[in-house]
């Protein structure tokens, strides 16, 4: 299960699994699987932002030079 | 030649006759008796001297018979004449009607009898020119041009600018720096044309003309500072009704603050110096940047850095509530295991107390059977030979040897008689 679909799917499926834990649904059998599968999303989801920036930090200069008037 | 005429009356030569003539003449209209006289002007023309045909105001050009003042200016007395009427943005064109002062000559080698001007009434004649100006803004109301390039619409971006001026000019170097300082890239189409004289207003509607089928955004008329006769062009009707008919908005920059003229009037756009219409040209399309361009590019950059931002903050809380969900779980499930232990501690050593207590019963009920302590009593123990313990006369006979068990040993025995307790 290494897709966690596009952003918004991944945070609906990560807030789930919180909600499980805030509601003490989980058990201990599931408590591994879920964890792993949080970390995957919240690793995923960090490495997809920490490209966006990159890619955002490329980008904002140029944009700025153009706001650089205002 | 009649007979009264031959021989009562002096007959004069020609030039006798002019002599007298002129000095009749001058006696009443010559140089010493200069006169105002008031005509309109029929005919113009200019070389060195100025000469015009002078006519009753109103009269009509064809009437053959109507009288006609040749007059004339020499250039001595023209040249001044003619700096003080142009700083006034007077010009002396058919149709003008003017006051001239001066006297009576005859010009005796063509029979001439001509008007020689010293004077022209210039402020009779500003207000006959800004008679005629009103008449004109009145007309261009009345036929509803005075508004008719204000309603053509603009383009939001004015970049294409079609320029009608006089390069070398500072009215045009004022105005082509503001657009070259403005950072935009404006591409100026530039039409040379007089920007004043005579020769302006026709060279000006050819401009606007061929400007409006080029296509362009806007067509600036630019001109500096300068005298009133300096802009008289921009007052010329031509010139108000080419920016009325044009189908590109037309924009002014003419003269100093207070300078108005007919065409900053007609036009679409008015700016008080060439200067001032490069700021504002530049301004409008600055204006077009800023709300299209540099407002949205801001708010998209502003947009960009919050997703960021609460993006971030988003995964940052949910990798920490994960961290203490699942420690939490884990403790609780720590203490729930911790808990069970201590109760089955609690519960085994009961357990083992009690067993422990019910074997020390079971002991001490054991010791009260104990064969020993009965043997060290006094009592003791017989057994057959094959180990069987006698409980019985019956279990014994006569001539047997049994055992006998005491505190301290044992001792053979043999049966010599049975005594029962019913014997």
């Amino acid at each position: 299960m290494s897709d966690i679909g596009n952003w918004n799917e991944a945070a609906n499926e990560l807030d789930a699994i919180v909600a499980s834990f805030d509601e003490g649904e989980v058990s201990v059998d599931d408590l591994f699987v879920k964890l792993e599968r949080a970390t995957q999303i919240i690793e995923t989801l960090e490495s997809r932002l920490d490209a966006t920036k990159m890619r955002v930090d490329e980008l904002a200069p140029r944009l700025a030079k153009v706001t650089e008037a205002e | 030649m009649s007979d009264e005429g031959s021989t009562a009356e002096t007959v004069h030569e020609v030039g006798e006759f002019y002599q007298l003539l002129t000095t009749q003449l001058e006696s009443a209209f010559g140089r010493r008796h200069p006169h105002w006289v008031r005509g309109e002007i029929a005919k113009v023309y200019e070389k060195s001297h100025m000469y015009v045909d002078l006519v009753d105001a109103g009269s009509v050009s064809s009437d053959t018979k109507r009288p006609v003042l040749n007059a004339h200016c020499w250039a001595t007395q023209w040249a001044p004449l003619k700096r003080k009427l142009a700083s006034e943005g007077v010009t002396l064109t058919p149709g003008v009607i003017v006051n001239f002062y001066g006297y009576v000559d005859v010009y005796a080698p063509q029979g001439k009898i001509g008007f020689t001007i010293t004077q022209i009434d210039v402020q009779g004649l500003l207000g006959d020119v800004a008679r005629r100006r009103q008449e004109l803004i009145a007309r261009l109301v009345s036929e509803g041009l005075i508004d008719a390039n204000k309603r053509v619409a603009m383009s939001p971006v004015p970049l294409r600018v079609g320029l009608v001026a006089s390069p070398g000019t500072e009215g045009y170097s004022d105005f082509t720096g503001q657009l070259a300082h403005s950072g935009y890239g404006f591409a100026i189409t530039l039409v040379k044309t007089a920007v004043q004289g005579e020769a302006a207003p026709p060279q000006i509607v050819s401009a606007i003309e061929a400007l409006d089928a080029h296509g362009v955004d806007i067509i600036c008329l630019v001109r500096g500072g300068g005298s009133k006769g300096d802009l008289a062009a921009f007052d010329d009707e031509r010139v108000a009704r080419a920016i009325a008919g044009c189908a590109t908005p037309v924009f002014t920059g003419i003269g100093h603050t207070g300078d108005e003229s007919v065409a900053d009037l007609v036009a679409h756009t008015r700016a008080i110096t060439p200067t001032k219409l490069g700021e504002e040209i530049a301004a409008l399309v600055d204006g077009w940047h800023r709300r299209h361009v540099r407002v949205p590019a801001q708010r998209v950059l502003d947009a960009t850095n919050g997703l960021l931002d609460e993006a971030t903050e988003y995964v940052a809380e949910r990798r920490r509530t994960m961290i203490f969900a699942v420690r939490d779980r884990l403790r609780s499930e720590q203490r729930h295991l911790g808990a069970t232990r201590s109760q089955l501690l609690v519960h085994s050593r009961h357990l083992l107390s009690t067993t422990g207590q019910a074997l020390a019963s079971t002991r001490q009920l054991l010791g009260a059977y104990d064969p020993s302590k009965r043997l060290a009593q006094g009592w003791s123990i017989v057994t057959k030979s094959d180990g069987g313990v006698v409980r019985s006369l019956s279990d014994v006979a006569l001539g047997d040897t049994v055992r006998v068990l005491v505190s301290d040993g044992s001792f053979d025995s043999t049966v010599n008689e049975k005594n029962g307790a019913s014997s």
